[in-house]
């Protein structure tokens, strides 16, 4: 870089100001969001010390919340890696300001995910049981090995391209952190062959990650459809939760964008063409979960086996009606309705419709896993399922912590990578007119 | 392509952490491997259709030994390419 070329880290400095400066709305956010997590961790030390039974589990309802959360926070995962790798290998741009936050949301909500698994499991020392006597016969194994291999590739696939802008953060601050970024940025200098290292090892990450991502949740719907629980044993749930995940995601990422956008002043990065296109992808989405949900239960309902017509009238009309019926709304008639028309894609729109796949979706894990143990094939004389205190606080607890863990990567680490809007301005703009010159008719 | 920033104590510091993260990566990987290993030999010592495992062992573990090379492929390219 020249003297009289604009330092990047200069000319981008409002994305490096949540790290330099840290002002009373961070504090008073990390309180607020701690309140939370301190409500879920002591209602897990009650559970830690009375059991289960403190929850509304029971026979046969023995799994509720926390395995809805383990779903809906594996399928938020998919936000980021998916979304992130699918637009960098179609070379989207637009997608630049975009896939970090992405890629930070599919790390944390990894982790939550699979402590609501620790938590259901009610005495956590039996997770040992899976180390030591583990039969890869059960999907619940399978589910083990894909999140892990999820889990390690999308640390990788977030922590590659972090390593320039870290190492701006390196050259800037002095102090114990400094030595901090200096171990992670790997000696970054810029030079061309380090460069070419970095793009060839994101371009074999983002080739390597849809596949494990797209496995992750079909594994996930094999713990469910490869039992033979009434409208559980269903060939479509493998594709039906990697809509649901991937749809799921998009929101949460929609959601995280406009509050970060309003939060640390990034309206010049985070623009309303980019609310506008996720928002088209989010309509897309909700068509296809639609289309998804109408195969299943119409399936369901034409077989018209009794076990399983037992589960359907407590979802369509039952006690569980309220919850389906939410669940339609807050997927498919809403979205649409606010979407259809690309004029109302404004930015407050397309997070209203966010929020309410965010809700929609949560209940739709839940109307797949509660309704069908209440209806077991084997009869009963009652069940039940009245989540307690508890679990609404590991509910609340597990948001919380996944927000402060989202706002604590922001204290960090640059949130949108400034390396990567450099290049799209000095290299993008070049290579989107050669291809679309490319793509023109020749020679006439 | 010699690691010539590595001189001072300081240097040979921040090189010590950054060979710690690799090892812990590598042992992260390691051990998730040997279990994967380890659930085959059970499967096969309690006869309990092993060959389910050593299907799932033969996408499991490439993935992971891909995932570990990557990170040694950046790891090493940017340490020796500082020049």
């Amino acid at each position: 870089m020249t003297s009289r070329e604009p330092d990047p880290a200069e000319r981008h400095h409002i994305l490096l100001n949540p790290i330099l400066l840290t002002g009373k709305r961070f504090y008073i956010t990390v309180g607020v969001l701690l309140v939370f997590v301190i409500w879920g961790a002591y209602a897990y030390s009650l559970q830690w010390r009375y059991g289960l039974g403190v929850t509304g589990l029971n026979q046969p309802v023995s799994w509720g919340f926390y395995i809805t959360n383990f779903v809906f926070f594996i399928g938020i995962s998919h936000a980021g890696t998916l979304i992130s790798a699918i637009l960098r290998i179609s070379q989207a741009e637009w997608r630049r300001p975009i896939t970090r936050m992405a890629e930070v949301i599919t790390v944390m909500v990894l982790f939550i995910g699979a402590a609501n698994i620790l938590v259901d499991l009610g005495r956590p020392d039996r997770m040992l049981n899976i180390l030591w006597y583990g039969r890869y016969q059960s999907p619940l194994l399978w589910d083990v090995t894909s999140i892990n291999a999820y889990l390690t590739a999308s640390v990788l696939y977030l922590y590659i391209p972090m390593i320039p802008d870290i190492a701006i953060l390196r050259d800037r601050i002095r102090g114990m952190w400094h030595w901090f970024y200096r171990v992670l940025a790997l000696g970054w200098t810029g030079t061309p062959k380090q460069q070419q290292v970095l793009n060839r090892a994101i371009a074999i990450m983002a080739v390597l990650v849809i596949p494990i991502a797209i496995s992750v949740h079909t594994v996930v719907s094999f713990v469910f459809s490869m039992t033979l629980q009434p409208m559980w044993h269903s060939t479509i749930f493998g594709p039906y939760f990697v809509v649901g995940a991937i749809f799921s995601g998009i929101a949460a990422l929609l959601i995280s964008m406009a509050l970060l956008r309003k939060l640390y002043r990034l309206e010049n990065y985070l623009l309303p063409i980019h609310f506008n296109y996720l928002g088209m992808l989010l309509l897309i989405m909700s068509l296809l979960w639609f289309y998804f949900t109408f195969a299943e239960y119409l399936t369901g309902f034409y077989g018209n086996e009794p076990e399983e017509m037992k589960v359907f009238w407590a979802k369509f009309s039952g006690e569980y009606a309220l919850y389906f019926w939410t669940m339609v709304i807050c997927n498919f008639v809403i979205p649409v309705i606010v979407l259809c028309r690309r004029k109302t894609h404004t930015i407050l729109r397309v997070v209203i419709a966010s929020a309410t796949v965010i809700i929609g979706m949560w209940l739709e894990r839940f109307i797949i896993i509660v309704p069908t143990l209440v209806n077991p094939r084997l009869e009963v004389s009652s069940a039940v399922y009245i989540p307690t205190w508890i679990e609404w606080g590991e509910l609340a607890g597990s948001f919380a912590l996944f927000i402060l863990l989202y706002v604590l990567f922001t204290k960090f680490f640059p949130i949108i990578s400034i390396w990567e809007i450099e290049e799209g301005e000095q290299v993008g703009l070049k290579e989107v007119e050669k291809r679309i010159r490319s793509y023109m008719p020749q020679n006439i | 392509m010699r690691m010539k920033h590595i001189q001072t104590r300081e240097e040979k510091i921040v090189f010590g952490f950054q060979l710690t993260l690799l090892a812990s990566f590598v042992l992260a990987v390691g051990g998730i491997i040997v279990w994967i290993v380890h659930l085959i030999r059970l499967s096969h010592e309690l006869q309990d259709i092993p060959s389910i495992s050593i299907g799932i062992s033969i996408v499991a573990i490439p993935v992971f030994l891909v995932l570990l090379g990557v990170f040694n492929y950046v790891f090493w390219g940017m340490l020796l390419h500082q020049e």
